[in-house]
Parts: structure tokens; C-alpha cells; sequence
């Protein structure tokens, strides 16, 4: 009986850390921040409507990213749209991302702070895609810029406009 | 020691005081180009000639215009610069001529200064922003053209910008979209606004001016003070006093002299604001003491950003 438990609890084991190191891998494609963002419309609230595109071997965990994908896009990178103006990132460090690596890594944790300034995805915007061996999942969501960038000012990564003064 | 302690406390109070900057002063105005096609305009006989001065008391019966205005100072706000209320300083601007009307009766005289000129000069604001905006009608579909500039009062040269074509839209509720423009556009203007008031903190305010001579004085830009030419004392004074030693001499010649991207402080020794006109004083006051004793010296002043010195007239 003992010789069985043992067994079985070895076998259990070995699953978690099989499943666990799949997760890893796949987790490895959207954690390296592999999307492609454009500008679909600005409200007058200060919302920003984003449609990004994510890549991953597994079309759910690309979409699962998407949002994630989209306030790292606002925060680094800006985005365009055709025949519209683009939009520069909130930080104008390009630096600043390694600089503070331990506070993103804990403000784009799975939920974390950045699922504030987020919203959910548009229902119908979804569009999955298969490149090569892996899927590009793209949908809308809207993130709130404004209270986006206060949050950056707080915490010391943006500057404010009335900084010096 | 408890008197070196205090007075080194009292010392570095003090320089914290004055390091904290004063925020400059922002206002929105329509622009010209806007006042025209909205016909916000009056028309005036310039010898002969037609020219058109935009009338901002008749702009603010725009419903369009106030609401842009109220959305920009909702933005501004929110990044902790409040901006001067163009209604207020046309109130305060209708006033005051009313007074002058009543002045102009007694003496004779009359006050030669455009309304943008009165608008600038009373709001004091450091910046202008200045919006332009029409709809484009694509087939059945509709879209808002913006401009927003930032135009610096001392020198009129645009700091910010920002414009766009927002995306054709169904709507029909014109305002909406217009909103929805100020918002999309509002994050360049403030990216290139906060690169002007970087280089200002590191540079200097920018400003000119122009010395001439009066007719009717003896001396001239070079005459000799102690084995120096006016014109080369002046050189050096600017050399001396500017942010960097930044400046240029634009025009020199025996009767006059031209500076232009004059780099002054921003703030006076006593933690003032700082325009070119009291910055410009101590130059007034260095050439009235020895060995110069020049004691008629006129200023004229031609905004926050420009003075005339005259040599030689009081």
C-alpha cells in the first residue's frame, strides 16, 4: 500500500512539473512582449480604443495576453493608424523599461496593476489567424491612457508636465 | 553652534523657496484663420486698405469654441497647469477701454494696440495656445481637421504643435468628434511643450532687443569709454549677464544694434519672473554709473519678449 501511494505520488509529480514547463515555454512567447499594436479610436473620456495583435502556439493564451499586450504598447511603444497621426509612447525613455525591470515585472503579473487601465475585450473583435506553426490573435480593447500615465507619474516613471516648477 | 545651525536651516529654506520655479501661464485662444472662416471678424479701413482683426468677444458666443476651451483646460488641469480664461481677460479688456475712452476724451490721445496684442498683454500668459479646427465631409461621412500651436509670448515662435485629421465617422454630432480630436492630439502637444520647458529650465527664456541712439544724443555706439567702443561694452555685457553666454548679434552698426535668441535667466536674483524688460534694467543702471554717466536712456517695450533701448532719450 505504501509502495502504491509512493508511486502514485511520484507520478503526480511528474505531470505538475510536465505541465508546469509546457506553461513556461508558452508563457516564454507573450512574456517577451511579441505583438504588433494599432490606433483605432480615441473617445472624449480619454479612453483609447487599440486593436493588438498577439502571437502564441496556443491561439487562447495569445488572446489571454492581448490585453497585457496593449498597456505595454500605450506605455512603450505608441501606436498609428492608417491615415491618422501616431501616438508617442508615455515614457520617452527607452531605457527605463530594463532600468526598472522589477517594477514591471511586478506591475504586468498576471492580473496585476496593469489589469486596472484595461478593459475587456470588444466582443466580435477577436480574429485568429495561423502563421506558420503558431497563431496571431488579434481583438479591440480600450485602455484608459489618462489614469494610465497618472499612475506612471506616481510611481516616479513618467515626468508630469509641471515637474520643475 | 545652535546659531550656525539655525542660520544654515534658515539658508537652505530659503534656497528651496526660490528653486521651486514659478508655472508658467497658459491661455487658448481661437486663431485667426478660424475667427475668419467663422466670421468672428471686424473689418477695419487701413488707409485704404481692408484688414480683418478677429473678434474674440463675438468667437466666445461659439458654442463649439467654449466647449474646446473647457475641454483643453480640463486636460491642462489634470496635468496640473490651470489655464487663463480668455472670457475673463476680455471682461477685464472691455473695462479697461471703457476707462481709456473717458482718458482719450480729456487728453486727445489714443491708445494704438490690437485687441491680440491687449489679450496677450494683459494676460500676462507665457503661452498661447492657439486652436484651429473644420469639418471634412467624405461622402456621407464626417471629420474633425485640428490644429493646436503653442506659440511662446515672449518670442511668438510656436514651441508646441500638434494636428490631425481624425478618422471619418457616421456621427452626426459634430462636437463629439471634435472632442474626441482635442483628446487624441492633446498628448503630442504636451510631449513638445514639456521638451520647450526642458530646454528653457536648462537654457534661459528667449528674448530680443534693439539699442538705437536718439537724435539728439552726442555719443553714438562707438564712442570711446576707457579705450572701448560703446558697441563692444555692450558685447561684453550681454557676454557677462546671459544664461550660457547665449546670444547674437543680429545687426551693428554706429546708430544701432539688433540681438536676437537672448538667453536670460528665469528668474531674477529676488526669484521674480523674469521678461525682457527687467532684465534690461541693470543693463540701464550699469550704463548710468561711471565712467559712462549715460543718465537719459529710454526702454520701450514691445511685449514680454522684446524692448527698444533708446541711448540718449529720456
Amino acid at each position: 500500500m505504501k509502495r502504491l501511494i509512493l508511486v502514485l505520488t511520484m507520478v503526480m509529480l511528474a505531470c505538475t512539473a510536465v505541465y508546469a514547463d509546457k506553461k513556461k515555454k508558452l508563457n516564454q512567447d507573450t512574456d517577451n512582449f511579441r505583438y504588433d499594436i494599432e490606433y483605432c479610436q480615441t473617445a472624449s473620456d480619454g479612453m483609447v480604443l487599440v486593436k493588438v495583435w498577439s502571437y502564441s502556439k496556443r491561439s487562447d493564451l495569445a488572446m489571454k495576453q492581448c490585453r497585457k499586450n496593449a498597456v505595454h504598447g500605450v506605455i512603450f511603444r505608441g501606436y498609428a493608424g492608417a491615415g491618422t497621426a501616431s501616438h508617442r509612447p508615455l515614457v520617452s525613455d527607452p531605457t527605463i523599461e530594463s532600468v526598472k525591470a522589477a517594477y514591471f515585472e511586478a506591475f504586468f503579473a498576471d492580473e496585476g496593476p496593469y489589469a486596472r487601465y484595461v478593459g475587456s475585450m470588444m466582443d466580435g473583435s477577436a480574429e485568429v489567424r495561423k502563421v506558420g506553426k503558431e497563431y496571431k490573435v488579434g481583438v479591440v480593447v480600450s485602455v484608459n491612457k489618462e489614469m494610465l500615465r497618472k499612475h506612471l507619474e506616481d510611481a516616479g516613471i513618467v515626468r508630469s508636465l509641471n515637474s520643475g516648477f | 553652534m545652535k546659531k550656525i545651525l539655525l542660520t544654515a536651516l534658515l539658508a537652505v529654506v530659503t534656497v528651496s523657496a526660490f528653486a521651486q520655479a514659478k508655472r508658467p501661464t497658459i491661455m487658448v485662444m481661437p486663431s485667426d484663420a478660424w475667427c475668419k472662416t467663422n466670421g468672428y471678424v471686424t473689418e477695419i479701413d487701413n488707409m485704404g486698405t481692408k484688414v480683418y482683426a478677429s473678434d474674440y468677444a463675438a468667437a466666445l458666443g461659439d458654442i463649439d469654441l467654449i466647449s474646446v476651451i473647457a475641454k483643453l483646460n480640463d486636460l491642462m488641469n489634470d496635468r496640473g497647469f490651470p489655464l487663463q480664461n480668455l472670457e475673463s481677460v476680455m471682461k477685464d479688456i472691455n473695462n479697461t477701454s471703457a476707462e481709456l475712452a473717458l482718458v482719450e476724451g480729456k487728453n486727445g490721445g489714443s491708445v494704438a494696440e490690437s485687441l491680440y496684442d491687449q489679450v496677450r498683454n494683459r494676460a500676462k500668459a507665457d503661452i498661447i495656445m492657439q486652436v484651429t479646427w473644420d469639418v471634412v465631409t467624405v461622402g456621407p461621412k464626417k471629420a474633425v481637421r485640428y490644429t493646436l500651436q503653442g506659440l511662446d509670448s515672449y518670442t511668438n515662435k510656436q514651441v508646441a504643435g500638434a494636428s490631425g485629421t481624425g478618422a471619418p465617422s457616421h456621427e452626426v454630432d459634430e462636437a463629439m468628434l471634435l472632442a474626441e480630436a482635442v483628446v487624441a492630439n492633446m498628448d503630442a502637444f504636451v510631449g513638445r511643450l514639456q521638451s520647450h520647458f526642458d530646454d528653457m529650465f536648462a537654457n534661459g527664456r528667449e528674448v530680443s532687443y534693439l539699442i538705437r541712439i536718439s537724435d539728439i544724443w552726442e555719443n553714438d555706439l562707438e564712442s570711446d569709454y576707457d579705450g572701448y567702443a560703446l558697441s563692444e561694452i555692450l558685447d561684453d555685457w550681454f557676454y557677462d549677464n546671459t544664461e550660457g553666454h547665449r546670444y547674437n548679434i543680429a545687426d551693428q552698426s554706429e546708430t544701432q544694434m539688433t540681438l536676437n535668441q537672448v538667453r536670460i535667466p528665469i528668474y531674477d536674483e529676488r526669484g521674480r519672473a523674469n521678461d525682457a524688460n527687467r532684465f534690461i534694467r541693470d543693463l540701464v543702471r550699469y550704463l548710468r554709473a561711471e565712467p559712462f554717466l549715460i543718465e537719459d536712456i529710454k526702454i520701450l517695450n514691445q511685449g514680454l519678449g522684446r524692448c527698444v533701448l533708446i541711448l540718449g532719450e529720456k
